[in-house]
């Protein structure tokens, strides 16, 4: 009965290794079809029980995580399709791209499917060591610069959360997370809050939080758009996982704090950047900043700000994937990341241009959007814990984010411009368009979410 | 009786022998060069020349400036008096300083040269007096935590006890905790002495530290202050060498032909201790004067290491 | 044996100092082997006496890797004559990076102290917490690719001392430490050997990369 639930590893590893053969389109094709696949498995794994043994841990978390993955790695392999001919001299052959492509999504998989502390870590890690090529694709002097602070800054936050998993264990005697679930810490030592603080601050550099954030806007801004995707949409959410993980197993009212603490701080510190931003990637970078900041802080809450951070989540992923496709998009054809060199897209590239639109607004939080329920739960949950201040200076930040994203972009996509038509064709229309529409989709599956995340399943 | 007499022997043993180890190290230092040198006898004449030859002192100096040689001299003659150098029990006048007051007369020494050097208004005394002072400023705390970490080991700070406990001990000797201190003060010492990662004996006036000092003085004035030169070098020599590398052999008790043989063997130990120097001095090149406080937090940071050494291994506060 | 690794760790932890004084990449580079080496001695040592094969295929990962490899491939790559190769001016001037480095040393112990000691009672545990902080300080304190990467490898190298010593049941620290190796040889494969071409490029067109 197990082996269903490592079927998403399994394919995405297949896919790997065949992608390495080289003939004609043949490493796109595997992609997509090992890419749909993972998304029919993931699709039944929600009908399915929880499910635990020695290596695998899945509960309804796990499943709402395989599913994201599973979705964004889809759009994003079958976006790639088209988009690479746009990469002018890139570091390596289309068929290295996919197949570390490939492996990117097996590490994710592996990440938040085992039952074990220290896979997952090194799960997190293998991540970083499999997306460090990726983000350098375009092979120019900053995209080295950006993947170098990446991989140095990420594996050093890396190597806290490894001294954090040997504290816990020093406390605990063992990283099985299903004996750590069942164990019900409730009076931590000095040494597991110190460890489930260190797991924060580590895992908390590759979810891009507050004090080791700084890679996040040069990756996000200097990756492909394919990349940027992928990262932003469940790379982040990922580390997130973990960090939520931690936040389950260690219910102690100072982690909680410390990680509210981080993720209001994240908030700040991403809307008030976001002013300042003049290349539109990084400002979506920064965007990406304070959503996971939404989401920590969602998670330390618990309760209803819990299933309101996993909306956010999810929402999240497909509206972000869209929006750095899209942005994708404008790169390709303005060849400008500056706000200011790139006018008019809703004359010259009017399918970019609306779901760009709607996309930014998804991601800022906007009502009819899955964001929206997400940060309204989080507020809430907010708003029952702690005093009517924060949430108000909460709120303002978010507010000021709302407004410097949507501004600048209704900018770029309403000013007047004299160029010729420039439309990108079908597979760069049409994936943006749907990830969009699915950020909203999300809204109507909220109880669903909500069965998984308390029954494991939906009957 | 015997120890006023055993006090005075020590008096004469470093007044008569200080020359001649730096005669010793300068003419090892040019053999590995494959020069031939200077007699290892050299500073002996040289101050013999000085003795015969007029003083001029400066118009524009007060008669401090002339003064200071001789109170010099004295100040370093009081410490041989008071230090373990042929001996490991207190001589006669032994128990009027320790460690920390033996340290203070250094210092006061120090600060009288430099006084009477800015006395001289000469510009390259000046520029030597500054560069000194600085170096001084960062070593003296270095020698003050180098002082309590043996304050610790000991429980005292008296030299004699210091060596008596490294002597008789060897799981202090064999510590972390000591052999940080010792090479510290190994830094330290080779501050100090003038010693080539910091000074380069040549007339270059940018690396002028200690030299550029005694540019103004001449005559009886200058051998005197030369010879209190080298009585301070040979001093913190023997301290290295009795107290911190190598105490073993310094005669614990009364015993007037073990004092004898010591002698010897305490004179070897300074010739190891010059050789390994002169070895040392050959085989690397001068810092930019800049680049000396760097040095000096390397050695601040080993003696600092001795105190986290003590307290990992001794189980703590 | 708790003697030998004090002995090890302070090593160890003077090295870092040196190589927070020292200038020349290539210098810093063969202290760094110098270190791994130590390590691995000590961790092959140990896995001898008490019998434990994972630690000594930690001592032999560290040695292989850490040890040999990495220092000769970045020795193979300095791009200028190997001598000269150097910071010209760090962030954070020598001195004072010297000393930062020793008060994170014991900022170690004193964390150490008031946490772990009353569980594990071993006192120079502290040890590689701090090689593990002076790691990052060394990494914050340059700006040369090299020593950055290094300083990431003295994280690693302090990690498997701090399991190896004091936790050597700890499961999948190989599995670990083979990615934490894989990070440091695909940052030095795809990325180093692409900046060091252009070392000497001035910072005005990473302005993108900025705020």
């Amino acid at each position: 009965m197990g082996y269903i639930y490592s079927l998403p590893m399994i394919f995405t590893a297949i896919g790997a290794v065949l992608c390495l053969s080289r003939s004609m389109y043949f490493e796109e094709f595997v992609s997509v079809i090992s890419a749909l696949a993972t998304v029919v498995v993931t699709g039944t794994v929600v009908f399915l029980p929880d499910f635990s043994n020695g290596f695998l841990y899945i509960d309804g978390l796990s499943k709402i995580m395989l599913i994201m993955i599973s979705a964004i790695y889809t759009s994003t392999v079958i976006f790639s399709t088209t988009y690479m001919k746009y990469i002018e001299n890139p570091l390596f052959e289309k068929n290295f791209y996919y197949f570390l492509m490939n492996l990117f999504a097996f590490t994710m998989f592996f990440t938040v499917s085992v039952n074990n502390f220290g896979l997952m870590w090194v799960g997190v890690e293998a991540t970083t060591v499999t997306s460090a090529l990726l983000v350098a694709t375009e092979n120019n002097e900053s995209s080295m610069e950006a993947t170098w602070r990446y991989i140095i800054i990420v594996s050093s936050g890396l190597i806290i959360s490894l001294l954090s998993n040997v504290f816990i264990y020093s406390a605990t005697h063992t990283l099985s997370l299903s004996m750590l679930m069942s164990m019900k810490v409730t009076n931590a030592g000095k040494i597991l809050t110190l460890g489930s603080m260190m797991a924060i601050v580590g895992y908390g550099t590759k979810a891009g939080i507050f004090p080791m954030h700084t890679w996040l806007p040069d990756v996000h801004g200097k990756a492909p758009a394919p990349v940027s995707a992928i990262f932003s949409g469940v790379l982040l959410p990922v580390a997130l996982y973990v960090m939520a993980r931690i936040l389950q197993i260690v219910p102690v009212e100072s982690v909680r704090i410390f990680s509210f603490a981080l993720g209001f701080l994240t908030v700040l510190i991403a809307a008030v950047l976001m002013v300042a931003q003049g290349h539109y990637k990084r400002l979506f970078a920064y965007s990406t900043m304070e959503n996971m900041g939404m989401a920590l802080i969602g998670l330390s809450l618990g309760k209803y700000a819990f299933i309101g951070a996993i909306i956010l989540l999810i929402s999240h992923a497909f509206a972000k994937s869209s929006a750095f496709f899209l942005t994708g998009n404008v790169l390709a054809k303005y060849k400008s990341h500056k706000m200011t060199d790139v006018k008019g897209i809703s004359k010259r590239m009017p399918f970019t241009a609306y779901t760009l639109m709607f996309s930014s607004m998804a991601v800022t939080g906007t009502p009819p959007f899955g964001t929206f329920i997400g940060e309204f739960m989080i507020i809430y949950g907010m708003l029952l814990n702690f005093p009517l201040f924060y949430t108000l200076t909460l709120v303002g930040f978010l507010a000021l984010a709302f407004i410097a994203v949507n501004f600048k972009i209704g900018k770029m996509i309403f000013s007047e411009s004299d160029g010729e038509m420039m439309e990108r064709k079908r597979v760069g229309r049409i994936v943006p368009m749907v990830n969009t529409s699915l950020a909203f989709l999300v809204v109507f599956l909220i109880p669903q979410i909500q069965e998984i995340l308390s029954k494991g399943m939906i009957r | 009786m015997l120890l006023i007499f055993l006090s005075i022997l020590q008096l004469f043993y470093v007044l008569l022998l200080s020359p001649l180890i730096f005669g010793i190290f300068s003419k090892f230092e040019e053999r590995i060069e494959s020069k031939k040198g200077p007699s290892i006898f050299q500073p002996y004449y040289d101050l013999f020349k000085l003795f015969r030859k007029q003083v001029v002192v400066p118009e524009v100096s007060s008669p401090f400036f002339h003064v200071v040689p001789y109170v010099e001299f004295a100040l370093y003659s009081l410490l041989t008096l008071v230090l373990p150098i042929i001996t490991a029990f207190p001589l006669e006048f032994g128990p009027t300083v320790d460690f920390i007051g033996g340290g203070l007369i250094f210092g006061a020494a120090a600060l009288l040269k430099k006084i009477a050097s800015l006395d001289s208004r000469s510009n390259y005394s000046h520029l030597g007096v500054s560069r000194a002072a600085s170096m001084g400023a960062l070593a003296e705390p270095i020698t003050v935590l180098i002082f309590i970490m043996l304050g610790v080991i000991s429980k005292t700070n008296n030299p004699y006890i210091i060596n008596n406990v490294l002597q008789t001990s060897s799981s202090w000797y064999l510590s972390l905790t000591h052999w940080f201190v010792a090479a510290a003060f190994f830094m330290i010492l080779l501050v100090e002495t003038g010693k080539l990662p910091i000074e380069h004996h040549s007339t270059a006036e940018l690396g002028m530290i200690d030299q550029a000092m005694d540019l103004e003085y001449s005559g009886m004035d200058l051998a005197f202050y030369k010879w209190g030169g080298y009585i301070k070098k040979f001093l913190l020599m023997s301290v290295f060498v009795n107290v911190y590398t190598v105490p073993f052999f310094v005669p614990m008790k009364y015993n007037l032909s073990s004092i004898a043989i010591y002698t010897g063997i305490h004179f070897l130990k300074l010739l190891g201790l010059v050789i390994s120097m002169g070895l040392l001095e050959e085989s690397i090149s001068k810092f930019r004067l800049f680049k000396n406080f760097d040095y000096m937090a390397i050695s601040f940071s080993l003696a600092f290491l001795s105190f986290l050494a003590f307290y990992t291994t001794n189980g703590g506060f | 044996m708790e003697k030998f690794f004090a002995l090890i760790g302070f090593f160890e932890i003077l090295l870092v100092l040196f190589m927070q004084w020292e200038v020349y990449t290539k210098k810093i580079i063969t202290t760094f082997s110098i270190a791994s080496y130590t390590i691995a001695v000590f961790l092959f040592y140990l896995g001898i006496m008490e019998n434990k094969y994972l630690v000594v295929i930690l001592a032999v990962l560290t040695a292989g890797v850490r040890g040999f490899f990495i220092p000769w491939f970045m020795k193979k790559r300095i791009v200028r004559d190997p001598w000269r190769e150097r910071e010209i001016k760090p962030t954070i001037s020598t001195a004072l990076s010297i000393l930062i480095s020793l008060s994170v040393v014991i900022f170690a112990y004193v964390l150490y102290r008031i946490t772990f000691y009353d569980s594990v009672h071993l006192s120079d545990g502290s040890i590689p917490i701090a090689l593990i902080l002076q790691g990052v300080f060394l990494m914050i304190s340059r700006r040369n690719a090299f020593i950055q990467l290094i300083g990431y490898m003295m994280m690693e190298n302090a990690i498997f001392l701090f399991e190896g010593y004091l936790f050597p049941a700890l499961p999948f620290i190989v599995e670990a430490g083979v990615i934490l190796d894989l990070i440091g040889i695909i940052a030095i494969a795809g990325i180093v050997v692409k900046m060091m071409k252009n070392s000497t490029t001035d910072s005005n067109e990473f302005d993108e990369l900025k705020g």
